[in-house]
């Protein structure tokens, strides 16, 4: 069993926040997020915990407990750039340092320790490293918080570093993890399924699990209890069955010209990380380590190793290599210290992903009628080519929302992102009300911005609207480009409707007054229905029912 | 000596039972009240509502290519998305090529095509276009694409062979220069609902013209 020190900052999304805004330091700081529709604490200040903040509680609820708390919004990119701070500090005491996720990273001690005198030493060791490179950045106020912990194996490092103090790392003998994890309630481990049913089972706590003979575990709950169980017991030999990865998986790619900016790498590296990860399951693996290379313009070469603890997604995977895009590539302009920053300073023209450690896959479930994932995966790939070929935001998906005309009533989202509607069409069970909008059947052609049109009266003149809302003189013949045969005359109509939008707003303000009309547009266009809106005197067409 | 006879030609089906007879002419009545109706291992997609019945057979052949052409406003978008809506009915994927950025999601939606597996490409460069619905065609089910003005014939000829081989539909929606396996032609059609001043629009009369290949059909619905 390796024996692991990990460097753990709690809080972290607040230390970035306060890294880039000074002047939170000061103030108690939330960190929000938003997932699906509510916006929720991802984390809190010690000052907004104090007030009785917790993660995961809702905003608006977090301001009522604390209301001089300063709420700023989650920032990935900034996390991971800031973080990449701390782990360039530890790496220059060992080169071996895994990262989990910003805010926490481990690496094996058994060199390092035997170098600088034991565990103890290396602690303290590695605490002044990260706190003065952390304080280089702004020179007064507090130290930032670094816990450490050391213990045999990651996850009895990961609970020791959760014991340690700020200026105290806690240090687990060797042979001394399993009595460690004793205490520790079953939810430290994650798994919120299994930890459920095992507090319901009266064993809340890791030692009740770890008291159980290891076949009546495997016999109940499978490969994933087996796990479970070693952990429990503070065994942590990492993945089960290690398979040294080939080497021709490597899958790299050039960037010319040189990446200057991050979202160029990334929409290439989600590809990168889809073939990787499609090209090990071809094999029958699944990744759970891989290290992120780089190369420079100047020739430098960068290499961090990120590790899971389950199996890569491509999702995940992608994610991953734009945070240390961000750390790598952002830093450098952005944090730029005065001599541990500098020296990224070309573009990127080389992009590396090397399976560290892979583990047999153990297959995904399919759907419960077979093919439909299959499906998926290949309308999927198909689609990502297309937005390779044409730019990410030339495929949309559309989703249905709130509003008065048929433009405002879709909104069209990049294939891939949240379909979350800007305004809702339905709450709860009830649609909302939208009074003035035109019901179905719906036009199958909006155009945006409307096609310029003439419509006009019987004498040929344009026809008005009024301020009180009134026509002129009822519309008999609409002319436009779009229309077949250039328009013609009006068979059937309905309107004007007028709509007075967003009056409170003198910039977006618009009126306009709307037409339901039937065109006849000669023997080879026939009859054609379409929308027809005038707007500070000018008639466009809207839409087209085709 | 029958029941050896019975036994030796393999090409002839068992004498069915009464029972049987009756089990079957009650099967085919559900088929019939169940339409469209598409048996699993057929390579069809169900196509519903009138349009549908003038399709050979009810449907769609998978690998085939479908031309469909009309004046804006005749009905010929309604025709093509309601092709679409076979292939998310069938809890697959449609993709629509939209080089204006013109469809109206919500006559989609109407049309019964399911939205989160409709994807839409709202700009495409005519140069690009070939390429890009050869994409579209390598994964998913039915690929409706606005045919730009001016195609080449060997562009159109290789993303009809390229439908046939990966099994997709393509709708070559607008002028179609090379061979289709069903022709769609929508005419003149009539709104009804709409008065003088007065009333919403409600129905239509669209008119339909299909032309599978070797054959004629020619109905209104």
């Amino acid at each position: 069993m390796t024996r692991t020190c990990c460097v753990w900052c709690p809080d972290w999304p607040v230390v970035a926040a306060r890294h880039r805004d000074p002047s939170l330091r000061a103030v108690p700081v939330n960190v929000c997020e938003r997932v699906g529709a509510r916006e929720v604490v991802r984390a809190a200040s010690a000052e907004a915990r104090a007030a009785g903040v917790t993660r995961g509680m809702r905003r608006r609820e977090a301001e009522a407990q604390c209301p001089d708390a300063v709420c700023v919004d989650t920032d990935d990119a900034l996390e991971a750039r800031t973080f990449e701070i701390v782990a360039r500090a530890v790496e220059e005491l060992t080169p071996r340092v895994v990262l989990d996720r910003p805010g926490l990273c481990a690496f094996p001690t058994r060199g390092p320790s035997h170098y600088f005198g034991g565990d103890n030493a290396l602690a303290r060791r590695v605490h002044e490293g990260v706190v003065s490179a952390l304080a280089g950045l702004h020179h007064d106020g507090p130290a930032d918080e670094i816990r450490i912990g050391i213990a045999d194996g990651g996850v009895a490092a990961r609970l020791a570093a959760r014991r340690a103090a700020h200026e105290a790392p806690f240090v687990v003998e060797p042979g001394g993890s399993a009595a460690f994890c004793a205490p520790w309630p079953v939810a430290v481990l994650g798994d919120p399924e299994l930890t459920s049913l095992l507090v319901r089972l009266g064993l809340p706590l890791l030692g009740d699990v770890a008291a159980l003979p290891a076949d009546a575990v495997s016999a109940r709950f499978g490969a994933g209890g087996r796990r479970f169980h070693d952990l429990a017991r503070g065994l942590d030999a990492g993945p089960a069955v290690l398979v040294t990865p080939p080497p021709d998986l490597v899958e790299q790619m050039e960037l010319d010209p040189p990446a200057a900016r991050v979202d160029q790498v990334a929409f290439a590296a989600k590809g990168l990380a889809a073939r990787l990860l499609f090209r090990l399951a071809e094999r029958g693996l699944a990744c759970t380590r891989v290290v992120i290379e780089a190369e420079t313009e100047h020739g430098e070469r960068l290499a961090r190793c990120w590790r899971h603890d389950r199996v890569l997604t491509p999702a995940a995977l992608a994610e991953r290599v734009r945070w240390q895009l961000d750390g790598w590539l952002a830093a450098a302009g952005d944090l730029r210290g005065d001599e541990d920053l500098d020296d990224t300073t070309g573009g990127l023209t080389l992009l590396r992903l090397v399976p560290e450690e892979v583990v047999p896959a153990d297959g995904r479930q399919l759907g419960f009628w077979g093919g439909d994932q299959a499906a998926h995966d290949r309308a999927d790939r198909a689609l990502a080519r297309v937005q390779g070929l044409l730019g990410y935001e030339a495929v949309a998906t559309a989703v249905v929302q709130g509003g008065r005309t048929p433009l405002e009533q879709v909104r069209w989202v990049p294939w891939g992102d949240a379909r979350e509607p800007q305004r809702p069409l339905v709450v709860g069970t009830f649609p909302t009300a939208w009074p003035g909008s035109l019901p179905a059947p719906y036009p199958a052609r909006v155009f945006d911005p409307p096609v310029p049109a003439q419509l006009s009266d019987e004498h040929g003149h344009a026809v008005a609207v009024s301020g009180r809302g009134e026509q002129s003189a009822p519309p008999a013949r609409v002319a436009c480009a779009k229309l077949p045969g250039g328009g013609g005359g009006v068979r059937a109509w309905a309107g004007p409707w007028s709509s007075d939008a967003r009056w409170w707003d003198p910039t977006a303000r618009r009126r306009c007054a709307r037409w339901q009309v039937v065109v006849d547009c000669g023997a080879d266009g026939g009859d054609v229905a379409c929308v027809v809106v005038v707007e500070a005197g000018r008639a466009g067409v809207e839409a087209i029912y085709d | 000596m029958g029941s050896q006879a019975e036994i030796a030609d393999p090409g002839i089906a068992p004498p069915s039972s009464p029972r049987d007879v009756e089990a079957r002419a009650r099967l085919r009545a559900v088929a019939a009240r169940t339409q469209p109706f598409v048996a699993a291992g057929d390579r069809r997609l169900a196509v519903s509502g009138l349009l549908g019945e003038l399709l050979p057979a009810g449907g769609v052949q998978r690998g085939s290519t479908i031309a469909v052409d009309g004046s804006p406003g005749s009905g010929s978008t309604t025709v093509a998305l309601a092709l679409a809506a076979a292939a998310t009915a069938a809890g697959e994927w449609a993709a629509v090529v939209d080089p204006g950025g013109t469809l109206g999601a919500r006559c989609a939606a109407e049309a019964g095509v399911v939205l989160e597996r409709l994807a839409v490409v709202r700009r495409a460069p005519p140069d690009r276009w070939g390429a890009v619905v050869a994409a579209l065609l390598d994964g998913i089910t039915v690929v409706v694409a606005a045919v730009p003005p001016r195609v080449r014939l060997g562009d159109a000829r290789r993303l009809v062979a390229r439908a046939r081989e990966r099994g997709a539909v393509l709708v070559a929606f607008g002028a179609w220069p090379v061979e289709a396996a069903v022709r769609v032609h929508t005419g003149p059609s009539q709104w009804r609902g709409l008065g003088e001043g007065m009333g919403l629009l409600e129905a239509r009369d669209l008119n339909v013209r299909v032309d599978v290949k070797g054959r004629g059909y020619a109905r209104a619905g």
